[in-house]
Parts: C-alpha cells; sequence; structure tokens
C-alpha cells in the first residue's frame, strides 16, 4: 500500500512539532526517516498511529485519506508499528504476545484457540523468515527477539505498512544485521516501511528513500544512491550556527577530572557506557555531544553516584570516586545539573529555599545539630535568588509554580552556590526559553572562568559547539572521537553522532 | 510526573525495584539474578519443610500409641454417629513422611518444584495431627467440623474471586470486605421482601456490583488512589449497613427475617455412608463457589477474556495499543468482582444463620485478600488457601466446643500471618499483576 | 489580610466535602425513614415533611451533643456561678474534645507516614498494641511499685515502644524487600485485635481478677492519670495537652529537623531524594517508627486515662477516622488537629444523636467515607455541588485534560 502525509502540521503548547511535513513511501518500498532529537520523529509516529490527531494536513492511504481516533483505527487500516519500548507482557509466551487483541476463539465461552494462534504464528515466523519460539515467555527471550516478535504482532495484524522507531537502539550489531535482513525480506513481499533513525550509516543500507528532519520540519529527500553520509549529516544537523557564548579561550591546567576505562550498565543488564576514557582539566569545557540514548545518561548517572559502575575508574582532582554515594560525590566538589529536573533536580511541593538547600541541608550553616536553620536558609535563599535572577514572588512560593527556566536557575544556583571543583550539567537547558538559556550558558562559562572543570552533556548539536572547548562524540557507548573546539564542525561531529568515523 | 512518583512510592516497591546499586544482572554460574533468588528461596523452603519432618517424627515418637478419637455422620446430619480410633503417632509418622519427601523434592527440584500443592496435602494432615493431639482422647465429630471449614470457605474463597479477577485486571481491590457486608445485608432485605430463596443471592450480587461500580468510578474516573477508594468503601459499607441494620431492620424484623438457603441433599449420592452427608448434603452455595472457581480459573486462563485482562493488569499500554480498551475492561473486570463478592456476602446472611448481623463479615474480606496472594492469584489455590484458613478457624471452635483449653486467637491469627511471610517473600515469591493499583491513561 | 485569605482557600475544600458529605449523609437518613416511607403513599407532603423534620432533629442532636444544649447554657448564666450547673452545661463540649484525643495521636501518626509517601492504614493496630504497651507498663509500675509520676511516663514510653514495634515490621519488610505495607499494615492490624483478645484471655497478668470476661484489671487502681480541668466530673487529662504537644513536635520534626527534610523530600519526590543523597530505606523505616509511635503513644493514654481497661476493640474504628482526618487536614499537624477536634465533636454529638432519635453513630462512619471521597476525588465533589445527578454520569469534565506522555 502507498502511505502518504501531506502536510502534517502539530502543535504543542511552546513547540511547534511537526512544521507541514509530507512523506510519502510506496508498497514494498524501504522509507528511511532520519533526524536528530527532538527533530519531530516521534510526534509524526504518534500521529500516523492514531495516538495524537495533526492539526492540520492529511494522510492518504492509496490515496484515500483516512482519520485515526484511536489506535484500533490506525491499525485496522493497516498500519503496524514497532515501539521503541516494547508493548509486551513479560509473562505472557510468544503465541499470547503476537495475537493479543485479536485472538481467534471457538466455543460459546471466547475460549482462546490456542492451537489456532500457534499455526498461525509458526506459519507467519516461517513465511516471514523471523525465527521464535511460539512457547517462550517473553522475558526469557533476548530483546532482538523480543523486537521479532513485536514485528510478528504488527504482520499478524496483516500490516501493509510497517512502522519501525529506532528499532537498532536496543540491538547488538549483530542483531541489528538480522533486523536489516528482515526488513528487506519484507519489503521484498511488499510492505511498505518506515524506518527511524538517527544512524547514517543505517538508512543508506537498508533505505530506499530517506527523508531528513530537521526541527519538524522536511530538511531534505534524497536516496541511498545520491546521498553520501557527509551530505546527510549536514541535512540533519543543519549548517547555521545560532548559538554564540562570549567568552576566552580556555586556559586548561591540571586534571580534574579522569575518568578510566568506564563501564556502565543500564537498568536491564545492557552495556551501554562501553569502555569510556577521558578527562577534564580545570577551566576548561568538554561538550558530550550525542544523539539521546547513546549511554550519556547512564554515564552521568555514574560520574555523580546515582549508578554503580561495571568497571573502571573515576577520580576526581586525586580523589577516587568510583562507586560512592551521590552525598560523597556532591561533598567533594561536584555541582550536578541533571538531565530531568522534574525527576531528579527540584522537588515539587517544596519551597524554593527548600529545593535551594535540597542536598546541603544537612550541612552548616543550614543545620546544625539536625536542625535546620531557617533564617540562614532564608538568606542564603534570597541571595541565591537575587544572584541568579530567579523570578519569583519569593523564596516560599512552591518551585512547581515557576516557569521552567526559572526552575532550572533556582537548580544551577543550588549546584553553583557549593565550592565547586567540576560541574557536571546534563541537558542543561532542555526545553526553556531563549533568554534563560543564554543566561545559564553564561554561568557556566563563569564557572570555567573561575578555575572549574566543567562537564557538559547534550544532545543540542548547537549548545556543544557554541559551549565546548573540547568535543567529546558518544555514539553506542562508546566516545567515537574528541576534538577541539577547531576541529569540531558540524559536519565532523554530525557525523560522529550518526556513527560514521573516518 | 511528581504526583506519579509519589504514587510509585506508595505501590511498594521502593528499594528494590531498579535499585541503582545493582552491579550485575548476571552471576559467575550464568543464572540471572531473579533466578538465584528463586533458588535461594527454594533453599529457605527446603529447610522449613526438613525442619517440620523432624518436628513430626519427634511428636510422633512421643505420642506414639495414643489415641485419637473422631466421629462421622453416617446416614444424615445429626443422625447416627460412627466413631473410629486411630493412633495419633499413625498421623505424624505420615506426616513426617510428606515432610521429608517435600524437603528432599524441594531441595533437588529447586524452583520447579510445586510446593503450594504439596502443602495442600499436609496442611490437612497437619491441622488433624494436632487436632489429635490436643484433643487427648476426646471424640471430634469431622463431619461438623468439615462443614464448619466450607461455611467459612465458601465467602473467603468466592471473596478471594472477587479480588483476583479485579487484581487481575489493574485494580488493587481491598474492597472485598465492604462489598461483602453490603452484600448480607441486601440479600437478607430482598429475601425477606420477596420471599423468594433465590432472589437473596441474586439481589446481594446486584449490590455488590453497585458499589464495585461506585469504586470503579473513584479509581478509573477520578483516579483517586485505589487503596484511598477501598478504604472509602470498607468505611461506607459499615456505616450504611449499620444505620439501615439498626434503623429498619432491628425494629422492623419482618425485613431480616430471609428465606435461608439450607443444605440440600443430592438424591442417592447423599446416601452413601460417611461422605453422603460429608460432601453431598451441603450448601448449595458450596457446589456453586466450586463451579465458580473452575469457571474463572478457565475464564482466566484459557479464554480471550482471561487474555486481555491478565495483558491489562501486566501492562495495560500492551493492551492498549493493539485495540483493546482497557478502562472499559477493568470497569466490567469490576462489575464482576462486585457480584461475586456481593453473592459471597449474601452466604454470611442466607447460609445457615437466620438474618444479617451487624458487622457479621468479621474481616473475611481481609481473609479473602491473604487468599488471593497465598493462592497466588490463582482461584484454585485461592480457594484452597480459603479452604485451609477455613481448617484453621474450625479447628479453633471445635476445641472450644469440646472444652479443650487452646487459645482460639492463636489459629485465628494463621491466615494473617501466613499472608505477611508471602508478601514478604521470604519462602516463595509471589508475583501480583504488575500494574495492579496503577492508572491508566488511554491516548 | 492575605494570611486569612490563604486560610481560607486552605479550608474551602475540606469545609466543602464536609458540607456536601453531611448533605448526601442527611439524604440519606432521610430515605432508611421507615415512618416516612409508610407514610409517602397516603401522605406524601406529610410523610416528606417529616420526614425531614427527623433529618433535622437528628443533626441538632448532633450540633446540641457536641457543644452543649443552649438551654442548660442559659440555666447556667443565670445561676450566675453555681459550679454544678456550670459543669453540666460544658460537659458535651470537654467529652467532644475528650474523643478527639485518640484521633489526634493517630491522625498524626498516620500523617508522617503519609508524608514520606508510605500509605500506613496500620494506625488501629498500632494503637492497639500501644494500648497494650500501656496496660502493661501500668500494672508493672503503677499501684505504688513506682511513684505516678515514673509510672505515667513508663506507660507513655510502652506505648510508644508497643507502637513502633508493630509499625517497625511493615516498614522493615517494605525498605528490605518492597512488600507492600497496604497488606502488611492490613493483615497486622488483624493479627492485633487476635492478639489483645487473647492476652485479656490468657494473661493471668493481664486478665480481670476473676477471669470471667475478656477484659483487662482496672487500671485505675493502678494509676491515675491526673486530669487538667478543677472539676472532677469533667474527665479531661493529661492525654490532651500531651496530644497537642506531640503535633507541635510532628510539625517541628518535618518542617524544622534535617531528618523531616528527608522525610518530606522522599516523600514527594523518591528520585530527587536519591539524587540529593537520601537514603529511601532509613526513610521509611524512620518514618514508620514516628508513625508507629505516635499512634502507639495515643493507645496507652486512652486505654489508661480514659477507657481504665483494656478489652477486644479497644481501636475502635480510629484507624479509618485517621486516615480520613489525615486526609481532611492535608498531613498538617495543625490541620489534623483541627480536623480530630471536628470528628471529636462529632463522635461526642453522635452519641446524643443515637440516643434521642434512634439514628445509630455508625452514620458518621458513612459521612466519613464520604468526606475521604469527596477530599480525594475534588471534581466530584464541584459536581455534585452543581448538578447531584451529574457526577457520576458519563462524562468528567475533565476527561480531555487527559495528558499523553
Amino acid at each position: 500500500m502507498r502511505l502518504e502525509l501531506q502536510k502534517i502540521t502539530k502543535q504543542f503548547p511552546g513547540v511547534l512539532a511537526n512544521d507541514r511535513i509530507s512523506i510519502s513511501v510506496d508498497k514494498g518500498q524501504v522509507l528511511g526517516l532520519l533526524g536528530e532529537n527532538g527533530a519531530g520523529k516521534t510526534t509524526l509516529m504518534n500521529i500516523l498511529s492514531g495516538l495524537y490527531r495533526p492539526d492540520s494536513g492529511k494522510i492518504l492511504i492509496d490515496g484515500k485519506e483516512r482519520v485515526f481516533r484511536d489506535p484500533a483505527q490506525a491499525i485496522e487500516a493497516g498500519i503496524g508499528m514497532v515501539h521503541q519500548h516494547f508493548m509486551l507482557v513479560p509473562v505472557f509466551d510468544v503465541t499470547e504476545s503476537v495475537v493479543l487483541g485479536n485472538e481467534p476463539t471457538k466455543g460459546p465461552l471466547g475460549s482462546f484457540d490456542r492451537a489456532a494462534a500457534r499455526a498461525q504464528v509458526v506459519e507467519l515466523s516461517k513465511k516471514h523468515g523471523l525465527h521464535v519460539d511460539p512457547d517462550a515467555k517473553i522475558e526469557s527471550l533476548p530483546v532482538g527477539v523480543r523486537q521479532r516478535v513485536e514485528i510478528l504482532k504488527a504482520l499478524y495484524r496483516k500490516s501493509d505498512i510497517l512502522v519501525l522507531d529506532e528499532p537498532s537502539a536496543v540491538l547488538t550489531p549483530q542483531e541489528t544485521e538480522e533486523l536489516f535482513e528482515i526488513i528487506r525480506g519484507l519489503a521484498k513481499g511488499g510492505t511498505s516501511i518506515i524506518f527511524i533513525t538517527h544512524k547514517l550509516n543505517e538508512v543508506i543500507a537498508v533505505a530506499d528513500k530517506i527523508t531528513v528532519l530537521r526541527r519538524g520540519a522536511v530538511a531534505g529527500e534524497t536516496t541511498p544512491k545520491k546521498a553520501t553520509s557527509a551530505k546527510l549529516a549536514e541535512m540533519m544537523v543543519g549548517r547555521e550556527v545560532q548559538l554564540t557564548v562570549d567568552r576566552s579561550r580556555a586556559k586548561a591546567a591540571r586534571t580534574i577530572l579522569d575518568v578510566d576505562r568506564l563501564r556502565v550498565l543500564n537498568d536491564e543488564g545492557k552495556l551501554v557506557v562501553d569502555d569510556v576514557s577521558f578527562e577534564v582539566k580545570s577551566g576548561e569545557i568538554l561538550a558530550v555531544a550525542g544523539v539521546q540514548g547513546n549511554g550519556q545518561t547512564e554515564l552521568v548517572e555514574a560520574l555523580t553516584g546515582l549508578r554503580a559502575t561495571d568497571s573502571g575508574t573515576i577520580v576526581l582532582d586525586g580523589v577516587d570516586l568510583t562507586n560512592v554515594s551521590p552525598r560523597k560525590v556532591a561533598t567533594a566538589g561536584v555541582a550536578h545539573i541533571p538531565e530531568d529536573r522534574n525527576r531528579d533536580g527540584m522537588v515539587k511541593g517544596m519551597t524554593v529555599a527548600e529545593n535551594f538547600i535540597l542536598n546541603s541541608y544537612h550541612l552548616p550553616p543550614f543545620s546544625s545539630g539536625g536542625v535546620l536553620n531557617r533564617r540562614e536558609i532564608a538568606l542564603a535563599a534570597e541571595r541565591a535568588v537575587k544572584d541568579f535572577d530567579v523570578r519569583t514572588p519569593s523564596i516560599d512560593t512552591d518551585i512547581a509554580n515557576l516557569s521552567g527556566g526559572n526552575q532550572q536557575k533556582v537548580i544551577v544556583a543550588r549546584e553553583f552556590s557549593r565550592g565547586v571543583k567540576l560541574v557536571i550539567a546534563a541537558q542543561p537547558t532542555r526545553g526553556l526559553d531563549v533568554g534563560s538559556i543564554e543566561y545559564i550558558h553564561k554561568r557556566i562559562v563563569e564557572q570555567r572562568d573561575a578555575g572549574a572543570a566543567v562537564l557538559i552533556v547534550s544532545t543540542e548539536l548547537d549548545e556543544v559547539l557554541a559551549l565546548g572547548d573540547r568535543v567529546a562524540v558518544m555514539y553506542e557507548g562508546r566516545i567515537v572521537g574528541i576534538l577541539d573546539s577547531k576541529q569540531a564542525t558540524r559536519e565532523r561531529v554530525g557525523l560522529l553522532m550518526g556513527g560514521i568515523q573516518k | 510526573m511528581s504526583a506519579k512518583s509519589a504514587k510509585s512510592i506508595r505501590k511498594g516497591n521502593v528499594t528494590t525495584s531498579k535499585a541503582s546499586n545493582k552491579r550485575t544482572q548476571v552471576a559467575p554460574d550464568g543464572l540471572s539474578v531473579e533466578a538465584q533468588k528463586g533458588k535461594a528461596r527454594a533453599r529457605v523452603r527446603a529447610f522449613v519443610f526438613s525442619v517440620f519432618a523432624v518436628l513430626s517424627g519427634v511428636m510422633a515418637s512421643g505420642i506414639w500409641g495414643v489415641d485419637g478419637k473422631f466421629s462421622f455422620w453416617v446416614d444424615k446430619v445429626g443422625g447416627t454417629e460412627v466413631s473410629f480410633t486411630i493412633n495419633v503417632g499413625l498421623i505424624w509418622l505420615a506426616l513426617t513422611l510428606v515432610f521429608a519427601v517435600m524437603a528432599v523434592r524441594q531441595f533437588f527440584n529447586g524452583a520447579a518444584f510445586r510446593w503450594r500443592r504439596a502443602i495442600g496435602l499436609a496442611a490437612p494432615l497437619l491441622v488433624f495431627g494436632l487436632l489429635a493431639r490436643l484433643l487427648d482422647g476426646t471424640t471430634a465429630n469431622l463431619t461438623v467440623f468439615l462443614t464448619n471449614t466450607l461455611s467459612f470457605a465458601i465467602p473467603v474463597g468466592i471473596g478471594a474471586i472477587a479480588g483476583i479477577v479485579a487484581e487481575r485486571s489493574g485494580f488493587l481491590n481491598i474492597a472485598v470486605e465492604g462489598k461483602l457486608l453490603v452484600g448480607a445485608l441486601v440479600g437478607s432485605v430482598v429475601s425477606s421482601i420477596t420471599g423468594v430463596a433465590f432472589l437473596g443471592p441474586i439481589g446481594g450480587a446486584i449490590s455488590g456490583a453497585l458499589i464495585s461500580l461506585f469504586l470503579a468510578i473513584l479509581g478509573l474516573r477520578y483516579k483517586v488512589d485505589q487503596i484511598i477508594a477501598g478504604t472509602v468503601i470498607n468505611i461506607g459499607a459499615v456505616g450504611i449497613t449499620s444505620v439501615i441494620f439498626q434503623r429498619i431492620l432491628q425494629p422492623y424484623r419482618e425485613f431480616n427475617n430471609p428465606v435461608n438457603i439450607d443444605p440440600i441433599r443430592i438424591p442417592l449420592l447423599s446416601d452413601i455412608p460417611v461422605i453422603g452427608p460429608i460432601l453431598f448434603s451441603l450448601s448449595p452455595y458450596f457446589y456453586i463457589a466450586l463451579a465458580l472457581v473452575l469457571f474463572f480459573t478457565y475464564m482466566i486462563f484459557k479464554t480471550r477474556w482471561g487474555l486481555r485482562l491478565r495483558s491489562s493488569g501486566e501492562l495495560p499500554s500492551a493492551a492498549g495499543t493493539v485495540g483493546v480498551d482497557v478502562i472499559k475492561l477493568r470497569y466490567r473486570a469490576m462489575l464482576i468482582a462486585g457480584l461475586l463478592a456481593g453473592f459471597a456476602g449474601t452466604f454470611i446472611s442466607l447460609g445457615g444463620t437466620g438474618g444479617f448481623a451487624e458487622n457479621s463479615s468479621a474481616g473475611k474480606g481481609f481473609i479473602a485478600l491473604a487468599a488471593v496472594i497465598f493462592g497466588a492469584w490463582n482461584p484454585i489455590y485461592a480457594f484452597g488457601a480459603a479452604l485451609t484458613f477455613g481448617m484453621a478457624s474450625s479447628a479453633a471452635s471445635l476445641l472450644a466446643g469440646l472444652g479443650v483449653k487452646f487459645p482460639p486467637q492463636i489459629l485465628g491469627s494463621v491466615p494473617y500471618v501466613v499472608t505477611i511471610i508471602v508478601v514478604a517473600g521470604l519462602i516463595g515469591r509471589v508475583r501480583g499483576p504488575a500494574s495492579a493499583g496503577q492508572p491508566y491513561d488511554q491516548g | 489580610m492575605s494570611t486569612m485569605r490563604k486560610i481560607g482557600r486552605a479550608l474551602k475544600l475540606p469545609a466543602l466535602s464536609m458540607f456536601v458529605a453531611f448533605l448526601v449523609g442527611g439524604v440519606f437518613i432521610f430515605l432508611t425513614d421507615v415512618e416516612m416511607l409508610k407514610q409517602l403513599t397516603s401522605n406524601p407532603l406529610g410523610a416528606v415533611g417529616a420526614g425531614l423534620g427527623r433529618v433535622g432533629a437528628a443533626y441538632g442532636a448532633l450540633l446540641r451533643g457536641a457543644f452543649g444544649d443552649p438551654a442548660t447554657y442559659g440555666d447556667a448564666l443565670a445561676s450566675g456561678g453555681d459550679v454544678r450547673v456550670w459543669t453540666r452545661a460544658v460537659r458535651p463540649l470537654v467529652e467532644s474534645v475528650v474523643a478527639s484525643v485518640p484521633l489526634i495521636f493517630v491522625g498524626l501518626g498516620v500523617s508522617v507516614a503519609f508524608r514520606t509517601g508510605i500509605f500506613n492504614i496500620g494506625g488501629a493496630g498500632q494503637f492497639a498494641i500501644g494500648a497494650l504497651g500501656g496496660t502493661t507498663a501500668a500494672l508493672l509500675f503503677g499501684a505504688g511499685v513506682t511513684p505516678a509520676p515514673v509510672a505515667i511516663v513508663m506507660i507513655m514510653l510502652f506505648g510508644i515502644a508497643g507502637g513502633a514495634l508493630w509499625a517497625f515490621i511493615p516498614g522493615f519488610l517494605k525498605a528490605r524487600v518492597g512488600a507492600s505495607e497496604v497488606i502488611t499494615t492490613i493483615m497486622l492490624n488483624s493479627i492485633a485485635s487476635q492478639l489483645i483478645f487473647f492476652v485479656v484471655m490468657n494473661s493471668e497478668f493481664i486478665q480481670q481478677e476473676q477471669r470471667l470476661q475478656p477484659v483487662s484489671k482496672e487500671l485505675s487502681k493502678y494509676v491515675d492519670i491526673p486530669g487538667i480541668l478543677p472539676i472532677e466530673a469533667l474527665r479531661l487529662d493529661i492525654a490532651f495537652p500531651i496530644a497537642l504537644l506531640t503535633a507541635v513536635a510532628v510539625s517541628y520534626f518535618l518542617f524544622r529537623s534535617t531528618k523531616g527534610f528527608e522525610l518530606r523530600t522522599a516523600g514527594l519526590n523518591l528520585a530527587a531524594a536519591k539524587y540529593a543523597g537520601i537514603g529511601a530505606s532509613s526513610s521509611i523505616i524512620t518514618a514508620m517508627l514516628i508513625s508507629g509511635g505516635i499512634s502507639g503513644l495515643g493507645g496507652a493514654l486512652v486505654v489508661v486515662g480514659m477507657a481504665k481497661q483494656l478489652a477486644p476493640g479497644v481501636e475502635g474504628s480510629v484507624g479509618f477516622t485517621a486516615i480520613a482526618i489525615a486526609l481532611v487536614g492535608r498531613t498538617r499537624p495543625s490541620g489534623v488537629v483541627a480536623t480530630a477536634l471536628v470528628f471529636g465533636f462529632l463522635q461526642q454529638g453522635g452519641r446524643l444523636m443515637q440516643i434521642e432519635t434512634i439514628i445509630p453513630i455508625q452514620m458518621l462512619l458513612f459521612v466519613q467515607a464520604l468526606v475521604i471521597a469527596f477530599i480525594a476525588a475534588p471534581d466530584l465533589t464541584m459536581q455534585i455541588l452543581k448538578n447531584p445527578f451529574r457526577g457520576l454520569s458519563r462524562r468528567s469534565p475533565n476527561s480531555k485534560l487527559k495528558g499523553v506522555s
């Protein structure tokens, strides 16, 4: 079937997520949808799967307009989704997982016709070369096989259009290669495929046609034959530099942070930080670039004591900080601006002042003998609010009532108000307005100039290029290159982010 | 977001869920952490069983030759009594053997050993052994003992099915107690007014469904924490039933004079000596309960409805993304749970006590929760748990009736203590529906 | 002015919830009025009028029972300074305060756990075991074994220890193995009542001398908890000021101490607590120990000072009511005290209502359940106020606002 999206537009409060996006995929074709984080891929997919409805624009299937009110209608129209986070019940077996929602039944009670279901699953998996044991429990299967189950789910529903969202994110290179085989086979059988990714070599390897999204709009269309990695990278990350930070050159001195051969596992036990070594000197900013989900989150968690390391060492100014508590990390002189401020960085329901002392409440002058010193807290909080230009009615206001920019300023104020040797800032400006972004950048550079070592982790290429004295790029858990700011061009960094090394 | 995280604490798995300090998931011998824990628990069970075996052995040798006297009614309840005597030591010897076999098999088969079933065999023996020991020569009528066991197990067992259906759909159902109470009251009133025996249970069931619907609306539409919502029902039920009882049923006895649902004698079968009176002259509730247990076990594990129900309780987004209407499914499950719990409640007022009494659910709804957990959210196992709890309770009343000095509170606490041990995961992990208690937002 | 407005806003939802709950309660009384129903066909208007009148009479009795009768106040005023008449006039008022004392304790205890994000519904069991501890201490240290003040201190300590122990079990299990505190506290409530029954039946030390009934010895023979009012007939004892002091202490602990800061952080956002270096396990166990300790202290003081005898069912419905109080009082110590006083007045008033109008006091449980429901689902309250029949019908106004993450 031919699927066409015409001028799809979707506005969220403050963000134009999809701006007149038009894409199309023909029967048996593989469309590679390439884009950075926040380029609008996920929103587009949610529109396609019936979770969101577009503000304007049309969805055409074989030339006929379709409107999806819920996922069931999208499924009925022949669109099958393979979500990045698998929608599989861990305690079900493969057969049950595949047929859930469209189960064959028999008898008056609606008995689940297991034999029939199993036969269909076996037949489908044979037909498409998707090898799975129909009786295996999902929780006992490796992720690569779980993904096959997800694909079988879509095929079982007679999907003619298969959408795969970052399907290789959870796979090993070998599993990815197998996935490509499957995709090629399905396309040959007439299934239309939309393959969403940020990995350049993947689209080149598997797509028939490539559409690149940037900042919610289509940045270009091409084919693997015509495209080069360099060109794709440029389309994906753009050319213009928007952010500039007024700053002098770094005067890098002694090493503050020394990370050696660090390995970290994620919650599922997968190796996501793989043999990473780097150092950050006092008076310099090392910016870590990379698309979300390439191990940066776990790297920061390991550095700040929130996640145990598997092996390797973390040394701060001669002190071993490997696998110590977050409190030890903080008292050793590390300021941590967390990636998800709503989750980790602040406590909604508490006041600005209370959030200001979130990780120093136990230290003098904020408390002594287990009793909080309210006057000192108020004084320090008032001072911080003034120093960091936090717009709040008072320090006793619930932080939940502040704007995102002001919330982040409270966090920055808290972290920079302690003796700081190392700043770890993860996505420090995500979701903020321009004014706040500039302000926070300025304060970070100030910290560097005052002699702190600064580690910034950001998926925003502009931010990385504007701030980094050196730029490290993470890809699939490894640091694939560390560039000096002069060498760090958009193109080179973009290529590295997409997994192409020269 | 913050409200959600606050909820997640409430849910219970604060420290264990994805604790950040898990070093490695896979141990040197290639077993996952979970499998290792399972193995450890299997060892703990093996140890517990061997301790029981040794204790039973000591008991057997200590009282070898002491007579345990039991009696049955041969022809009908209250009819000719036939008693028999058994060497109590023999019972304990049998127990020693059973526990020894369990310990050995548990040790060598590890987590694969079906220990719940084995306990099902050992528990009655243990109860009889203890009884015989405590009775110390007094004759105990087992027909009465078994009937009492069943009277306890019927409301608890059916209430447990109600809990299972709700929780399998993802709704944490701590309100079984309240629904039992309301069902008992309404059943009695409807039966009294209409004078038609079978309308009582039906009325009670419907009242339970209505209460359950209110609970579902609070939890699913208004997203009230399901525990708070359940608490509302439990308190409210005590209030409503007490007021109606004192204002209407007490002064106007005609509203609390129901047609009792008496035991029925199944023709021919009930004439079989000994087992006839025990198995085939029982309250119709018992046969219905058995049918419900089998029916719902089949429905939950063998039908399309059950598959969707379980997926909704485990990972509702998995069901939602393939087009299952999770919210509607949960509403329906709550209605069914309400029907069941209300029906179970009617046994309390119609099953032979001659009407409703205040607070007559007497914590049976909470014991039903215990049976749900002990039975691992499986109706058959849960009913087995209800029977075991019932034996403990009727053993207490049997002993009291015979004047044996043994505090009934110890036996009365058995279900609660056992549940805490099970929830603590000491002897075996029970895995409930993963998403029970969490609200679900449909796209 | 602005603080007044703030208080007003804070009171709005609880006040509205109480109001609607009593409204619905009134409808319930009206509908269960058999006299009214009987005459409904023959004389509908008269029946409804009489029925409504009886609802009014019930609530009138409730108020008089809680605050005292205006007529006796009048007599008292007229009598000038006659102590006996005055005593009679204010006795309902004092008794209402007495009734609120256990509610303050358990409400505070439950609130500390709620603040930490733990749903401790074991207040009843912790209260009961505290009462057992207090009884034990009274029998051990009372009757002149130690000086009276020492005995009273021991009673309090034993009560705290009992309640804390009963709360430690679920706290430990939750912190260590993630066992749901909801299930464990429910089970421990039942075990506690079995245990009380057991000791008052079987313990020679505790059971009354004749050993006829399941009650303990007369505790007033061992310890006399001093009253705080100069007139003996008004039986308000030091438990009340201790309850108020406890509230102050809890408030100070929660909002002024570092440990309290940790508990509140863990309760609001566990991820942020970890980020701030606050241990989840220790927060849970600490919160439960404090929570249970406070409920246990209440149990000890109430059983020794007011009930004067340990008997099965000593906890009554205090566990349920405490949950309502914690929710209505927004888990703030000041709110909890205020709400507990209101509920205490209701309970006392309910006794007169039961005597005068034969409407059972359990009616208040129904009202409490509604209050909890309305507080937990504010949308429902608003809808019932706007249109009583829409609240439970198909669409809720906020259904469109459901967030998609």
